[in-house]
């Protein structure tokens, strides 16, 4: 079988997503799709100007407006008593302070919102919200990255410090080398949901909230901060989440408008941010300008390579990520210099977006690794497997599995590569210029902390819960496909349920650990409801008395004797036997602390072929393979829907996708889905995913490791090169639309 | 007499605006009872602007009739989703550029976020909501979770509306004539393929009704 | 969106009439410009006039003209067999623009009406002397990646986003107008305009008047030879950064007739009429289009971010004329 190329004794897993239904029929309700008895509707008015202070600021329209409730400004807003010890209620990633809307007359940057109107529908709230006037005192604008490279100092401190590993510059020494500069833009995450929340106080220290959210336990934390209540007087709901892409990971500044506004008026509260507000207000991936330069033996050993880094922050938080981290990972190189450089800008904060980091820093990694490949007249697949790192260059540690070799031959093997002559510019269909081009994504595989309630009841069916949310991947699926592989109960009979702070708290999605995490506590849920069982077969004459759970077989949904399966009960009867309604287990699962000793990563290869007009400069991708070690799959159709979106983000990134600020006047230009290109049905060929499938015995007890992340990191790289190959053109600024191509030599 | 002029089907929404404008405007007056014209007169009493912000609107949605009243500028996806409390129709970004509202107007998909309600009047709409027949889903919707075309199911209902239009108006002759024809339907989770899928599989099951 | 009036007039004379009434009112179709720009605030009639019930939806032809009434949707026009079969260029050109479902909406008056993309024109910050008078151009000096190379001024270098309209100029359609005096027939390279000095007016219309129908001469050589290439940064559903609606009559190898239009370039559909003249009587060769691309050329400039258009234009030129003649 193709799809589990080097497993062919895991099972076919091919369930059909649990949520399916709700999705197709329209019963899925999201966060802005609760009717509350006596609903307002809050609409932010931002500010026209990106830097410097209100002056004034002119209501009286808004507040006469037919319909409106209230209008909140930084005149009159109530106090969030968060703000004043200086906790964060958005929490950041390090450095810096959230924005803590409507909190001073300060404006940071262009969109900021400067009011929260509310009132009795969608409509009177939006014209009212147009009618907010303010008066600024105006200051210059700062947003471009190039400017700032050369006037303005980045950020110091441990984070941005020089890293030398081995010999500083030892790739200048090299026999053949490569050093180029790769620019990638603004890359804006643009779920289909607009963010939302819906707010209902009950009294003024309880509060209930439908919200948008990767997490909705991170969400209760930061309201409850921000708020200063109680846990359990703070319930957020999550029970479907319209895509995030890591947009959704944070409480923003608007989450804690609506719940300021709900709570002056006393009235249940809808606030929906529109597209444009998307682009500035729940984060974006930061534009970044990147120095490669690699040395290599005549071999293809890589002697040096350096990786320098510059990318935007917003003035009042210093966002970072692992921009420059892959570099010192994927290969063995002993020698290698990484600086990272965050210049802060009169921008709104970025956040992580799929990838965060390795996504950015891949490209010109990636298509250094290429470059070098063809400078050494060598093929870039054998070039990388001749630096192939056998243990952690970080580190030094053992992986607790690596199958990347394995992942090469998959996809050089689908994508027919040995089709693809060598000789850049000579691949040719009829009028189009064809390419090959590859490339490897790295992402760490993590696993954190979960809790979950599982519920055994005496008719058969399985309860699980966890206060997780799931923006797309299939959580829920998941869930149900490890226990029913473990207690071997139909998926059917198993519900999962998420997205409600109050159930026993699991992770937040994001990081591609959510499997690890959360399913790891299934897995041991499962290990105890088994020992339950048998504790509880005691009472029955079937086994006669004691029985140890390793004698019994669960694979077939009931309690059998190995080796004499003429001795079984069904769950259900265990259960009623022991005079029980259901069997609970209430599991935390905690990280295995083995894994010290191990480093560990999933790992894509994406390999494309593209052709490119040479007269238009139109480029098509027109085959797509990606093979990917992502441990063990456990839930083989969603898990390949995962890695099929996530190359179609690659794909956007690539070819068309740039978010572009008019730095005269620091605003937005193409802030909607007309002028931010996003791929649509038309660009996507069809896309073959595969899995090495082979499990990780450490990282979890499922064997799964990530891949949300992997599924886009490195993809634009593998564009490139294919262009590269079809071309001769060499084009290092994304995105590759054609302009781009037309107006680049060959080199 | 009736100017010629102001011989229209439905009469024109006197706003409080114009209606403010024109107090004394015999047409107005007729139409208004006197304690909303004093209300009017009064300045901004929010009942009597309701009364002369509202016009009428009889639509059947999803095979049931309704009798409303709504402002002229709320559109049809906020009449939905606001006001009729059918959420299946998406609001992803309220400029036509992104088909999660895609419902069916007299059977032609149209996207809802553009259309004002006021101008469907007399019409038929269909949502993801009315796609069903009973528990029975639309072979379409059974393709979908078949071939997995979604993720975080935000898009889908505006892809399933599409993709039955798609097949009805003879455009699903092949993958570049779907992928061209549903293109108008935006899914960030990049499900693209799998929907490609649903939508063949469909055709060759013997298309939609 | 302000709060507005809304009115359905019944007959073509009672819409003529509201508008010409009324000045803040405004006429309303398929309305995916419209409520767009709308909501956006960069348009605020203070009432619509939905014309979408009024009898104006007739295709047909008649000695050797195709009528199409203005309120036809691109999708019916698009879609319909004459139209295929007589001016497939203008079909082809209809599908390249939007998508499936705004094509159900957009009619055909509505689409010779619609309003510029340029970014600045669509947001209500940043100056912008189409959507605000004497406030000054930012795409001249800022971001104009998508703007004209042809035709502009110092006041404006927005391009018309139509593709359909771009077929038409091609196809040398009329515009049937009606008006308070009755009706007028407007060529469709004269109905829209260059933005000289008042960037604010798109069009020709005069104030009051209603497109009724569009007029198409057939051409039974034209309907044989003809292609409209759009060239965008994604596959589908995306403004052209060039498009090209081509027809060519020829003779064996010999182009008898040439009509060529651009979009994409300038504030209203571009015909290429020296390059037409040049290619009537020569053979079809990749080198004469390539003279022919050049001429086209002639008066073009740039202004930054769209320098590619110098060369993405007359390649595009190039490539719609091999691809039509199969060279």
């Amino acid at each position: 079988m193709d799809k589990l190329f080097f497993d062919t004794n895991a099972p076919m897993a091919d369930l059909d997503r649990v949520d399916g239904r709700a999705k197709v029929t329209g019963a899925a309700k999201y966060a802005a799709e609760y009717d509350l008895p006596g609903m307002t509707y809050g609409v932010l008015a931002g500010s026209n100007i990106t830097k410097g202070t209100i002056t004034a600021i002119d209501t009286k329209g808004a507040e006469k407006a037919p319909g409106v409730i209230a209008v909140i400004t930084h005149l009159n807003a109530p106090k969030i008593p968060g703000y004043d010890e200086g906790t964060n209620p958005a929490k950041g990633q390090t450095g810096g302070k959230g924005l803590r809307i409507f909190n001073d007359n300060i404006i940071r940057f262009n969109g900021q919102p400067i009011a929260l109107v509310i009132a009795d529908t969608f409509e009177r709230a939006t014209y009212a919200a147009s009618l907010i006037k303010a008066q600024y005192n105006k200051e210059a604008p700062h947003t471009d990255l190039v400017d700032a490279m050369k006037t303005d100092k980045p950020l110091e401190g441990q984070r941005y410090n020089e890293v030398v590993r081995g010999e500083k510059d030892a790739w200048k020494g090299a026999p053949v080398k490569i050093e180029s500069t790769y620019i990638m833009p603004i890359h804006v995450h643009n779920p289909m949901e607009l963010h939302a929340t819906t707010v209902r106080w009950d009294g003024d220290d309880k509060v209930t909230v439908w919200e948008k959210t990767q997490g909705v336990k991170s969400t209760q934390q930061s309201v409850m901060q921000a708020f200063k209540l109680e846990e359990k007087n703070v319930q957020v709901n999550a029970q479907y989440v319209g895509g995030g892409f890591g947009a959704a990971l944070r409480t923003w500044p608007h989450a804690i408008a609506a719940l300021m506004g709900a709570k002056k008026t006393g009235k249940p509260l809808k606030l929906v941010l529109t597209r444009p507000q998307m682009f500035t207000l729940v984060g974006y991936r930061p534009e970044a300008i990147q120095k490669i330069a690699i040395g290599a033996n005549t071999d293809g050993r890589l002697m040096g390579m350096m990786h320098e880094a510059a990318a935007i922050t917003s003035t009042y938080e210093a966002f970072n990520e692992g921009l420059v981290k892959m570099t010192l990972q994927l290969y063995a190189c002993a020698n290698v210099t990484t600086k990272y450089n965050i210049y802060q800008l009169d921008v709104s904060t970025p956040t992580w977006m799929r990838g965060p980091g390795e996504a950015t820093g891949s490209f010109p990694l990636e298509c250094g690794l290429d470059e070098l490949s063809y400078a050494l007249k060598m093929d870039p697949i054998e070039l990388r497997l001749r630096n192939y790192a056998e243990t952690d260059p970080e580190n030094g540690k053992p992986y607790s599995s690596k199958f990347l070799k394995e992942a090469y031959e998959l996809g050089k093997d689908k994508i027919d590569w040995k089709r693809r002559n060598p000789e850049p510019k000579s691949m040719k269909d009829g009028e189009w210029q064809v390419g090959y081009g590859m490339s490897t994504g790295l992402f760490g595989a993590f696993r954190g902390q979960a809790n979950l309630a599982a519920k055994l009841y005496a008719d058969g069916t399985l309860l699980l819960q966890s206060a997780v949310s799931d923006s797309g991947p299939g959580t829920a699926t998941a869930m149900v496909q490890i226990a029913s592989d473990a207690m071997g109960i139909p998926a059917n009979k198993i519900r999962f349920e998420l997205g409600d702070s109050s159930l026993p708290p699991g992770p937040t999605q994001g990081g591609s650990s959510t499997t690890s995490t959360l399913g790891a506590a299934v897995s041991n849920a499962c290990v105890t409801l088994k020992k339950k069982l048998a504790e509880a077969a005691k009472k029955s004459p079937v086994f006669g008395g004691d029985v140890a759970v390793e004698s019994l077989d669960f694979s077939k949904g009931e309690l059998s004797l190995k080796g004499d399966d003429s001795k079984r009960l069904s769950y259900g009867d265990v259960i009623k036997g022991a005079a029980l309604s259901s069997i609970d287990v209430i599991e935390n699962a905690v990280p295995n602390p083995a894994m010290q000793k191990y480093s560990a990563y999933s790992y894509s290869v994406h390999f494309v072929r593209v052709k490119v007009h040479p007269l238009t400069g139109v480029v098509r991708i027109d085959k797509i393979v990606t093979a990917a070690d992502a441990g063990k799959i456990v839930s083989y159709k969603t898990a390949e829907s995962q890695m099929i979106g996530g190359v179609v983000g690659g794909l956007g990134g690539a070819l068309m996708e740039e978010g572009v600020i008019d730095h005269r006047y620091g605003r937005w230009v193409n802030n909607n889905l007309a002028d931010y290109h996003v791929p649509v049905h038309a660009d996507v060929p069809h896309i073959e995913a595969y899995f090495v499938n082979k499990p990780d015995p450490v990282l979890n007890p499922v064997g799964s490791k990530g891949m949300g992340e992997i599924a886009l990191i490195g993809f634009a790289a593998a564009v490139a090169n294919a262009i590269y190959h079809a071309t001769g053109k060499r084009i290092r600024q994304l995105p590759i639309t054609p302009d781009k191509i037309l107006e680049a030599n060959s080199i | 007499m009736t100017n010629e002029h102001e011989d229209d089907v439905l009469r024109a929404a006197h706003s409080r605006r114009s209606f403010l404008k024109r107090t004394t405007a015999a047409a107005a007056i007729t139409l208004a009872p006197a304690a909303l014209v004093k209300a009017a007169e009064d300045k901004l009493d929010e009942k009597g602007a309701e009364y002369f912000e509202k016009l009428p609107l009889q639509i059947e949605v999803n095979g049931k009739p309704y009798s409303l009243q709504v402002e002229p500028r709320v559109t049809l996806l906020d009449l939905l989703r606001e006001q009729l409390h059918l959420t299946g129709s998406k609001k992803g970004c309220d400029y036509g550029q992104c088909g999660a509202c895609t419902v069916h107007v007299d059977g032609q998909r149209v996207l809802s976020c553009l259309s004002l309600a006021v101008m469907q009047d007399g019409k038929k709409i269909t949502t993801i909501e009315g796609l069903q027949n009973g528990d029975d889903l639309h072979p379409m919707q059974e393709a979908f979770i078949e071939h997995d075309g979604f993720q975080c199911g935000y898009c889908t209902p505006g892809q399933i509306m599409s993709a039955v239009a798609c097949i009805r108006e003879g455009h699903a002759k092949n993958d570049a004539d779907i992928r061209e024809y549903m293109s108008g339907n935006i899914c960030r989770c990049g499900a693209y393929p799998n929907i490609v899928d649903a939508i063949k599989d469909v055709v060759k099951k013997g298309g939609v009704k | 969106m302000i709060p507005f009036d809304y009115a359905r007039p019944a007959t073509v004379g009672a819409a003529v009439a509201s508008i010409n009434k009324d000045a803040t009112a405004q006429l309303i179709a398929g309305g995916t410009n419209l409520v767009d720009l709308m909501k956006r605030g960069v348009m605020s009639p203070q009432k619509l006039i939905d014309v979408t019930r009024l009898p104006l939806k007739e295709i047909k032809e008649a000695n050797g003209i195709i009528r199409i009434g203005a309120l036809a949707l691109n999708s019916e026009v698009a879609e319909n067999e004459t139209i295929r079969k007589a001016l497939p260029l203008l079909s082809q050109a209809l599908n390249a623009g939007a998508s499936a479902q705004i094509r159900n909406m957009a009619t055909v008056g509505g689409n010779a009406m619609q309003r510029t993309r340029c970014p600045y024109f669509y947001d209500t910050v940043m100056p912008c002397n189409k959507r605000q008078p004497g406030t000054g151009c930012s795409a001249l000096k800022g971001y104009n990646r998508m703007h004209a190379i042809f035709g502009a001024s110092d006041k404006c270098i927005a391009v018309n986003p139509s593709d359909m309209c771009i077929a038409l100029a091609a196809l040398e359609a009329t515009v049937i107008v009606a008006g308070a005096k009755g009706e007028r027939r407007i060529p469709i390279l004269d109905f829209h305009r260059l933005p000289g000095d008042n960037p604010a007016k798109d069009n020709n219309l005069q104030k009051g008047e209603m497109i009724t129908a569009i007029e198409v001469p057939v051409n039974k050589a034209f309907a044989k030879n003809s292609l409209y290439q759009k060239i965008r940064d994604r596959a589908s559903y995306a403004f052209a950064l060039v498009s090209v609606a081509a027809a060519l009559d020829i003779k064996g190898k010999t182009i008898q007739q040439a009509r060529l239009a651009m979009g994409g370039v300038a504030h209203k559909p571009w015909r290429l009429t020296t390059a037409e003249t040049f290619l009537k009587g020569k053979e079809a060769t990749v080198a004469n289009f390539q003279q022919a691309a050049a001429l086209a050329l002639k008066d073009a400039k740039s202004y930054g971010h769209n320098d590619f258009k110098l060369t993405l234009a007359p390649n595009t030129i190039v490539h719609t004329l091999k691809t039509l003649t199969g060279i």
